[in-house]
């Protein structure tokens, strides 16, 4: 029996310090200590969340008007269901980072506002500041809806030491040049002479965005296109996807790579020296000089007809407020632009800075290897736009739960690709639910 | 509304609860109103949280699944049927409802047999009773955020303990959580450890009810101990039984939490259970209408368990 009573005095001045902390808390909500609060919403965390924490206090010390106050939630769906929501009841955070490849998935919904180019422009930031691919990929529609802070692309970290003992760098000491799937996997095999696990470390076993990162740079290679269109059937070229998942087959044939390895393990045989390339996302980088690795870094190299490298961008983006305050926006693009034009610390953690001045800059072309792999930013592909498809969607694990077994056993991939496709028809035969009347076909 | 109004309704509900257990003299009309005005004070408080968050969301949701509503607010147009239809010809709703219920059974099983066991051991008389009770109970305090992530640990391919323990036995190690066929065992093996302490107090609270004069004259007639569990014991649990069961069959209907993040979100067509569709369908794929009627159909499949159970406690009793 519980003995131990809660007496009605004890329950009362609890109750009245719960209430008191709550409206303390509701008030310091209400203003900053020098300014109005700019609610912003990200899902970066560990040393991405330090790193962007750094820089938001920068930018709030170099304005007295207003105070961004970072909210951080849990990285994928958690994240996007509570945007979502927001921007649905229109109370939404002034501003929040979405992965570009969500952004397509949102804005029929209504649940972004469009940035204004011209104020934007008015504070230097406008199409000349972007590359190509990253500034088309932030339009929906003909609309302006994402300002990207960067491109973080999936990459290769390399163990110099290892791979000068393999005898692979050039004369600059990076990693020499490969044209071919023979030749990259060539190189995998003098690598794994010298390394004391594999040649190198694909992570993939119940990663689905693991699978479709290094696939969709090899299927994109290839010069094919995959598009999904509302309504149609998907187009995706069979016997290039059959390729690529042949090529990561041979990749995984437990010498060059280890058939089965999951994420966490792959990165941690690379940390600890025991493999000599690490295919990761740029965001690895900083966890791997810090175990004091001499780590190269380049760009997956073109294997077939034509430069692709998978990437997203964490961008900036207006969740739709019913009653947006005029003053509360200006000072958002103020605090968008300002933070751009000090994204040289985010590069620092492995990111390519989408904003151009910062990538022409000197204190940039000294970040090494950061820069050695710059120049992917001219390369990128992202994921095919629809309302279901982008980072730590379903789409992606719903590939990897299709051709993980693939990958595992070595068997055919074709009747893989063909059950990929047809799950995807199914899905772009139901109507978008964020726009079911079609008003959008993006 | 008027006063007379007032005072007929309440009549009818609590105020004669009130009156029946006030006393034999019934209370005259002003009397009656005031005790009736009284008890609905008191259950307002209840009322309006059980209307609000209960009924509502009950009456609100039945109307979604007939809409094609929309998370981020777009559509809620009437489809009538349509959600109902496309979720019976929906395989990954009938996986998800498989998966559901052959995780029940799996876990079901195990957790009243090995609960029923654990409780008899630790009724034998063993010294540090109260330790063997705080650690067989202990796990069912944890979050499911926290022994998700230590069964994860323990499962993890190259370095887990229970690959480990394979090992040293000479087996081969075995990929739990991202081999399609093991997976959902995995997901047993964890849900039974952390909630097995659940049913194993339920068990040892009934067998220390059991009066021990039985057990004095059973040996007395010269029944041995195992003869003494199985006519003495066992059939005096028949009722704790039934409860452990009706609960465990309820809670394993129920899994989500710890299956979606062991599998760290990912979603398994041999692991997902039918509330994980539901949230995938609703939050993920932003579509409330369709996840409100796959919420009804799995409610609709709950009523019928519930009625088996009815039925067949029922002719037991009747049997007996």
């Amino acid at each position: 029996m519980l003995t131990t009573h809660v007496n009605r005095r004890r329950f009362l001045s609890a109750a009245a310090a719960i209430v008191g902390a709550g409206a303390l808390g509701a008030c310091s909500a209400a203003q900053g200590a020098d300014g109005r609060i700019l609610q912003f919403w990200h899902l970066l965390s560990g040393g991405d969340g330090v790193t962007m924490a750094g820089l938001i206090d920068q930018v709030n010390a170099a304005h007295a008007g207003f105070d961004a106050k970072p909210t951080v939630l849990a990285w994928g769906a958690p994240y996007y269901t509570k945007l979502a929501m927001a921007g649905a009841g229109g109370r939404a955070p002034e501003v929040a980072i979405m992965h570009a490849s969500r952004v397509p998935g949102y804005v029929p919904g209504g649940l972004l506002d469009p940035w204004d180019k011209e104020l934007l422009a008015s504070h230097g930031v406008g199409e000349e500041q972007y590359s190509q691919p990253v500034w088309d990929k932030s339009h929906v529609g003909g609309e302006l809806y994402s300002v990207a802070l960067d491109a973080h692309p999936f990459i290769m970290l390399y163990n110099k030491e290892l791979c000068a003992e393999a005898g692979v760098l050039d004369a600059d000491g990076r990693l020499k040049a490969t044209g071919t799937p023979e030749e990259f996997l060539a190189l995998g095999r003098e690598l794994s002479a010298v390394s004391e696990g594999h040649g190198m470390s694909f992570g993939y076993l119940g990663s689905g965005s693991q699978m479709w990162r290094l696939f969709y740079t090899l299927y994109c290679q290839q010069g094919v296109a995959m598009e999904l269109p509302q309504g149609g059937e998907a187009q995706i070229d069979e016997d290039a996807a059959v390729t690529a998942l042949e090529f990561m087959q041979q990749l995984l044939d437990g010498e060059v790579a280890a058939a089965q390895n999951d994420e966490d393990n792959a990165i941690a045989e690379f940390a600890t020296g025991r493999s000599a390339i690490l295919f990761t996302g740029v965001w690895e980088l900083p966890t791997m000089q810090k175990e004091g690795i001499d780590v190269g870094a380049a760009a997956i190299p073109t294997l077939y007809s034509q430069p692709a490298v998978y990437a997203d961008s964490h961008s900036f983006v207006l969740p739709r407020q019913m009653n947006a305050d005029p003053e509360l926006r200006k000072m958002t693009y103020t605090f968008v632009a300002d933070l751009l034009s000090r994204s040289t610390e985010w590069a620092a953690a492995g990111h390519i800075p989408a904003y151009l001045p910062v990538i022409e800059s000197d204190a940039y072309a000294k970040l090494e290897p950061q820069s050695d792999y710059s120049d992917a930013a001219n390369h990128l592909v992202y994921d095919p736009p629809a309302w279901f498809t982008g980072s730590g969607s379903n789409f992606q694990s719903d590939f990897g739960q299709t051709v993980q077994s693939v990958l595992m056993t070595g068997s055919d991939p074709r009747p893989a690709v063909r059950a990929f496709k047809k799950q995807l028809d199914a899905i772009l035969a139901k109507p978008n639910p964020t726009d079911p009347e079609g008003e959008w076909s993006a | 509304m008027s006063h007379a109004a007032t005072e007929t309704k309440g009549a009818r509900g609590p105020a004669a609860a009130v009156a029946g257990a006030a006393g034999a003299v019934p209370p005259t009309g002003v009397k009656r109103f005031r005790e009736a005005r009284v008890a609905w004070i008191f259950l307002a408080p209840f009322m309006i949280a059980f209307l609000l968050f209960l009924v509502w969301p009950i009456l609100h949701g039945f109307y979604l699944s007939f809409t094609d509503q929309s998370l981020t607010g777009a559509g809620g147009g009437f489809v009538g049927g349509a959600n109902y239809a496309e979720a019976f010809g929906d395989a990954t709703m009938w996986r998800s409802l498989a998966n559901t219920v052959l995780f029940t059974l799996m876990s079901t099983v195990p957790l009243v047999a090995i609960a029923l066991v654990m409780a008899l051991l630790v009724d034998t008389g063993l010294p540090g009773q109260w330790l063997w009770r705080l650690s067989f109970f202990m796990p069912y305090l944890l979050a499911s955020t926290v022994i998700s992530q230590i069964w994860v640990w323990i499962f993890n391919p190259s370095v887990g303990a229970a690959n480990e323990l394979l090992r040293a036995v000479g087996l081969e190690p075995i990929a739990w959580l991202q081999n399609e066929s093991t997976n959902l065992t995995a997901i047993v093996i964890a849900t039974v450890w952390w909630t097995i302490g659940f049913n194993f107090l339920l068990y040892l609270a009934a067998l220390q009810n059991i009066p021990g004069h039985q057990y004095e004259a059973a040996e007395l007639d010269g029944a041995g101990k195992l003869r003494q569990v199985w006519s003495i014991t066992l059939p005096q649990l028949g009722p704790t039984t039934v409860v452990v069961l009706i609960l465990q069959i309820l809670a394993s209907l129920k899994l989500f939490d710890q299956a979606y993040q062991m599998m760290g979100g990912i979603s398994s067509d041999t692991t997902r259970s039918i509330i994980q569709y539901i949230y995938e369908a609703g939050f993920v794929g932003y579509r409330f209408g369709y996840s409100a009627a796959i919420s009804y159909v799995f409610f609709a499949a709950i009523i019928i368990v519930g009625i088996l159970q009815a039925v067949l406690l029922r002719q037991r009793k009747a049997e007996k």
